[in-house]
């Protein structure tokens, strides 16, 4: 049995009554290990895919958006996750809809003219420019790269057939937000670049997630800088959910995987040591690469 | 004057509805060269002059884990795992060791390069991360930030006994980083964020006061073998200090560590108000086991924004 199936089979065991995954166990079902799961077990538990796709379903605000967690109200990052998850199929047209209009809606704090001038006249100490903003990962605070990153990928997949004028301003302004974000030396961290004058470097995963969301945009020299820092840095890389989302990142620029997914395999043996469902999710999807459809892969 | 004001309106208008505030409080130096087999043995030397009572107790360790970077960014691992074998040895039911770091979303990798695995063999220490750990709703029990509640981490609400284990360093932010700003690190990321800026938006003084007044510091382990000074965080840069700083009171821990740093602990906002409940920060209700605190000398080093910290006997 390939390594990706035992890996499934253990994730199909962890599924929750509810439909939902667990990070790590408990009864409460999280929305983005549910997400992940879902778009994991594609072909080896369709009925788990099924109820964790109707667990998604139910979970969904009035507003639109998914919260972070079953048993929270307040929608959240994860909203673009589970597009990312709708867009796999062609269902669901009136939820992805409205999670659609919910990340329309959504933006940073930045996006605000009264913080926009806060930040350019009196709150320095990190640079950024503040007219670029993406998305936060809660209400009320700024933008930062991985939900920015996953939120441009919902839309760019929603839209790709039939992108209006504000998606797209949106997008460009998303796009404008990461690349500005950018760390000195490539890549990206949470998203603070440079605080009191001095370089922050960047971090694997914020990096594959924001290359992910970058992936059909022209290949300006930060990207490419970018990318050349992933695939040295993810060559020793040990942690199996940065590894597992460089793969994902490294393939859809077409760069060589299959040694880091043998890697990633001896590393993950049966799977028993990793707890949290969501990297196990993540590791089944960069374990697949290549042989189904990439979950976040950007039509040109 | 405005001080006045300020303790006038917080007595009409308290802002906390508990006090964690003691009689006296005990705090042990300990100094130690470097990190090696013998801090294990150092630390239960220290510990026992606490006389704990953590029998039968759920204890939880709560180190600074924050980047997977070089430099004295993290809570030294052997510390971390010195302490929960010494909890065991001193008859504790379980020892977790949680942590929810605030940059970084990839856990494993900050325990890994912390080289904190190791001293995850013995079954009986355990790593819960608490950025998604299972979540209930807090009503906070002070109200600085006016957050009014979070969700935090059920493994921190099941303890019994929660220990502090900061690294002892200046911060960008707070002007420094020890046992009260290190329960940012017990605040969910999956709920609030890689970092959690809803705490920055409600002021990071304030949601310090607010975590702490609802989730006890039951006793302090901070690391400054090797602390770091200027540009903390993250970017400052190594400071030998050769102690650790054992407290059963985290404001006292707290305003040690500061004055070992060659600050005024009244200087630092969030320990100033903690002052008034969380614990003691006054010298004369501190009592030192073992060496005095002894400021070191020069000072260390902050960003221009935090030189006021610097203590007026320097």
């Amino acid at each position: 049995m390939d390594s990706a199936k035992i890996l499934a089979e253990l994730l199909l065991k962890r599924q929750l009554r509810s439909g939902g995954w667990s990070y790590f166990g408990s009864r409460q079902s999280c929305v983005e290990s549910t997400s992940l799961a879902v778009l994991a077990l594609g072909r080896d538990g369709p009925n788990a895919t099924i109820a964790g796709t109707e667990h998604l379903l139910r979970s969904q605000e009035r507003d639109g958006g998914w919260p972070a967690f079953i048993g929270d109200v307040e929608s959240a990052w994860v909203t673009a996750l589970v597009l990312c998850t709708l867009n796999t199929t062609s269902d669901f047209a009136v939820a992805r809809e409205r999670a659609l209009q919910w990340l329309m809606m959504e933006r940073g704090r930045e996006g605000h003219w009264f913080w926009r001038w806060k930040f350019r006249i009196a709150d320095r100490d990190v640079r950024f420019n503040p007219d670029k903003y993406g998305w936060p990962w809660s209400p009320k605070t700024v933008s930062w790269v991985i939900p920015s990153a996953f939120s441009l990928v919902a839309i760019k997949q929603y839209t790709a057939c039939n992108r209006l004028a504000a998606s797209e301003e949106r997008i460009r302004l998303g796009v404008e937000m990461l690349l500005d974000r950018a760390c000195v030396v490539g890549g990206w961290n949470s998203g603070n670049s440079i605080v009191y004058g001095v370089p922050l470097p960047p971090h694997v995963e914020a990096t594959a997630i924001a290359l992910l969301a970058l992936q059909d945009e022209e290949r300006t020299p930060m990207i490419r800088m970018s990318l050349a820092w992933l695939k040295q840095r993810s060559a020793t890389i040990e942690a199996v959910e940065s590894l597992a989302w460089s793969i994902l990142s490294l393939f859809v620029y077409q760069e060589p995987v299959e040694d880091l997914k043998a890697r990633l395999a001896t590393l993950i043996g049966d799977g028993r040591e990793i707890r949290n469902n969501a990297t196990l999710a993540t590791a089944i999807l960069a374990l697949r690469c290549g042989e189904m459809i990439h979950p976040f892969v950007v039509l040109r | 004057m405005a001080a006045t004001t300020g303790v006038a309106a917080d007595w009409f208008w308290p802002k906390h509805s508990v006090s964690y505030r003691k009689p006296c409080s005990f705090v042990a130096i300990l100094n130690a060269a470097d990190y090696s087999e013998k801090v294990e043995a150092l630390l239960m030397d220290g510990l026992r002059l606490f006389r704990l009572n953590v029998a039968g107790r759920r204890v939880l360790l709560k180190p600074n884990l924050v980047e997977d970077l070089p430099g004295p960014i993290n809570t030294n691992a052997d510390i971390i795992g010195a302490a929960a074998r010494c909890f065991l040895r001193l008859g504790a039911a379980r020892v977790v060791i949680g942590e929810g770091p605030g940059h970084q979303r990839d856990t494993e990798l900050v325990v890994q390069a912390a080289n904190l695995k190791p001293h995850l063999a013995d079954r009986q220490i355990q790593f819960v991360d608490l950025n998604r750990d299972e979540l209930v709703r807090v009503k906070l029990k002070a109200n600085y930030s006016r957050l009014g509640g979070l969700w935090l981490p059920r493994t921190v609400l099941d303890s019994d006994f929660v220990v502090s284990m900061p690294k002892i360093k200046t911060h960008h932010w707070a002007g420094v980083t020890l046992s009260l700003k290190n329960m940012f690190g017990i605040v969910p990321g999956m709920k609030y964020g890689w970092p959690k800026n809803l705490l920055h938006w409600h002021g990071i003084h304030e949601s310090i006061l607010d975590i702490c007044a609802s989730v006890p510091i039951h006793f302090v382990i901070a690391d400054g073998i090797t602390a770091m000074e200027g540009n903390g965080p993250l970017q400052g840069t190594a400071r030998d200090l050769g102690k650790i700083v054992l407290a059963d009171d985290p404001v006292a821990a707290d305003a040690t560590c500061a004055r070992l740093m060659g600050f005024d602990p009244l200087r630092v906002q969030h320990l100033s108000d903690a002052g008034r409940f969380l614990g003691n920060l006054k010298a004369e209700r501190i009592t030192t086991l073992g060496d005095r605190p002894e400021p070191v000398t020069p000072p260390f080093s902050v960003l221009p924004e935090f030189h006021y910290l610097v203590a007026s006997t320097h």
